[in-house]
């Protein structure tokens, strides 16, 4: 009678039950498991903020036992760590990488907080181009959804309606709302933690507050943009420091671009920009100033 | 999926609802709608009509129950479970009237589509899409206490039918926990019926 309702119905469950052979659940913080998906053969990639302890890591599987795990690295501002599994023939995730999720799309969000597997649908709600998370790094698109957040969330893989893998939710890059790490992005992260460990980011050591250069100034030193931002602090001994930048400079280019805002200055902070002299304009004591800043290696942090 | 299955799709689900809203009834104690319920004859057109609900929703020992095409009938309890947050009304419909039908097996599978229905806030015979949650069981061959759905119920639902893509009853809606839906079992439900009526009749 119903046959594309429960077809529909059908498809749901197969699509949950096939994607859900590569979610595992991360015992690595108190109480309530986080979850990961097993990416690659041995490697299972899984949110930072749900991993709390670096050793006595362990995994529960999709048939129920007990595997352990060891971090091969995380990065606090992707929100992305890795996991290593030895010895079990698990199913890697499938992925979709072909075409980027739509605007509408119906997708489920996958978890495995204990042994069982969990799910919740809903829709993509917002799919756009890169985006900057808070604390700098770039991620290849923007994937929001509408969807119920329940324990396990993080961590697990969002499915489409075959089951193939979107990328991974997390609930902590966005305050609280639900989004997803697109597989360009994991991909990326997960290929430089085998590598190294950490993610190499270029840093300057400065605080900056967006201000407006008075119109007069503005006129007199031929600005283009009257918009630049006011240096409030400086890390002492940082690259910035050494390189002659003062508080209370004013930053108007940086590498040919004029910076409006503290994310200006991050699009020039890549991890291929370590040690590599980027030109600075500046405003002080009311002229313009040129300036180069070599931006160092930032420190890993081991922010929650 | 083409245009025309979507369209399918949607006149399949207003369908289901539709069919669902012929088992589904309004209960109401001291004038005041307090949830729904669901018509229970065990295949049994003709006799007593009965109606499952939840115990929260069924104060005292008598309730009006009004049926989807309006009719209303004043119906008195003939078994109450606490602990299960389950009760059972009696009424006389005055016509045939159908059942649930209850699935038994297989068993619930984490994914597949639910349609609960309810009377939320006035509004009577009000649907909501959602899919389930987690598996049933912990331990096999075993019923479990709830099952958890991924559907948004409001006060009102309460009592009323959690059902599968087919139309058949899988639990009754009882109360939302941390946004998830929890329903009793119908399978438990029945068992309860069951030990219910053999008390009754000894």
């Amino acid at each position: 009678m119903s046959t594309v309702l429960q077809s529909l119905s059908t498809e749901l469950a197969d699509a949950v039950e096939s994607a859900g052979r590569a979610v595992v659940a991360i015992h690595a913080r108190r109480r309530i498991p986080a979850s990961g998906v097993h990416w690659q053969p041995g490697v299972v990639v899984a949110t930072n903020h749900t991993i709390n302890r670096d050793e006595n890591i362990t995994l529960t599987l999709p048939d129920g036992t007990t595997a352990p795990a060891s971090l091969a690295g995380r990065d606090p501002s992707t929100d992305l760590a890795v996991l290593k599994l030895a010895g079990q023939s698990l199913p890697v995730a499938s992925l979709r990488r072909d075409a980027p999720p739509k605007i509408g799309e119906l997708v489920i969000a996958l978890g495995r907080p204990g042994p069982g597997l969990t799910a919740s649908w809903g829709v993509v709600s917002r799919a756009d181009g890169p985006w900057r998370t808070w604390q700098g790094a770039e991620i290849d698109s923007l994937l929001r959804l509408d969807l119920a957040i329940y324990d396990g969330f993080s961590g697990g893989p969002l499915i489409d309606a075959a089951g193939r893998v979107l990328g991974i939710n997390t609930s902590a890059l966005a305050r609280g709302v639900p989004v997803t790490i697109p597989i360009a992005t994991v991909e990326r992260i997960v290929t430089e933690l085998l590598e190294r460990g950490n993610i190499r980011r270029a840093y300057l050591g400065i605080g900056t507050q967006p201000v407006r250069v008075p119109e007069s100034l503005a006129r007199k030193l031929e600005l283009k943009s009257d918009l630049a931002l006011l240096i409030v602090s400086l890390e002492s001994g940082g690259p910035a420091d050494r390189d002659g930048l003062l508080l209370g400079d004013v930053l108007l280019e940086l590498d040919g671009t004029a910076v409006n805002d503290a994310s200006d200055v991050l699009a020039k902070l890549g991890g291929d920009r370590v040690g590599k002299p980027l030109a600075a304009r500046l405003i002080r004591g009311g002229q313009v100033k040129a300036l180069q800043l070599t931006p160092g290696e930032r420190p890993t942090s081991r922010a929650a | 999926m083409t245009a025309s299955m979507t369209a399918g799709l949607a006149q399949e689900v207003a369908a289901a609802v539709d069919q669902l809203r012929q088992i589904t009834v309004q209960v109401r104690t001291h004038r005041a709608a307090t949830g729904a319920g669901i018509l229970w004859n065990g295949g049994e057109p003709e006799g007593p009509g009965l109606v499952i609900t939840n115990a929260h929703v069924v104060e005292g020992e008598r309730a009006t129950v009004e049926l989807s095409d309006g009719t209303a009938a004043r119906a008195r309890l003939v078994a109450r479970d606490l602990r299960r947050d389950l009760a059972a009304l009696e009424f006389e419909p005055g016509r045939a009237v159908v059942g649930a039908v209850v699935r038994d097996s297989p068993p619930l599978r984490v994914g597949e589509l639910v349609i609960a229905l309810g009377h939320p806030g006035g509004l009577t015979g009000a649907a909501t899409l959602g899919i389930i949650h987690r598996a049933e069981s912990d331990r096999e061959g075993r019923t479990p206490r709830w099952i958890r759905a991924d559907v948004r119920l409001a006060p009102g639902f309460s009592g009323g039918p959690l059902a599968d893509a087919t139309g058949r009853l899988v639990g009754v809606n009882t109360m939302m926990q941390g946004g998830l839906a929890l329903a009793i079992p119908a399978v438990a439900v029945e068992a309860w019926v069951r030990r219910s009526q053999t008390m009754a009749v000894s």
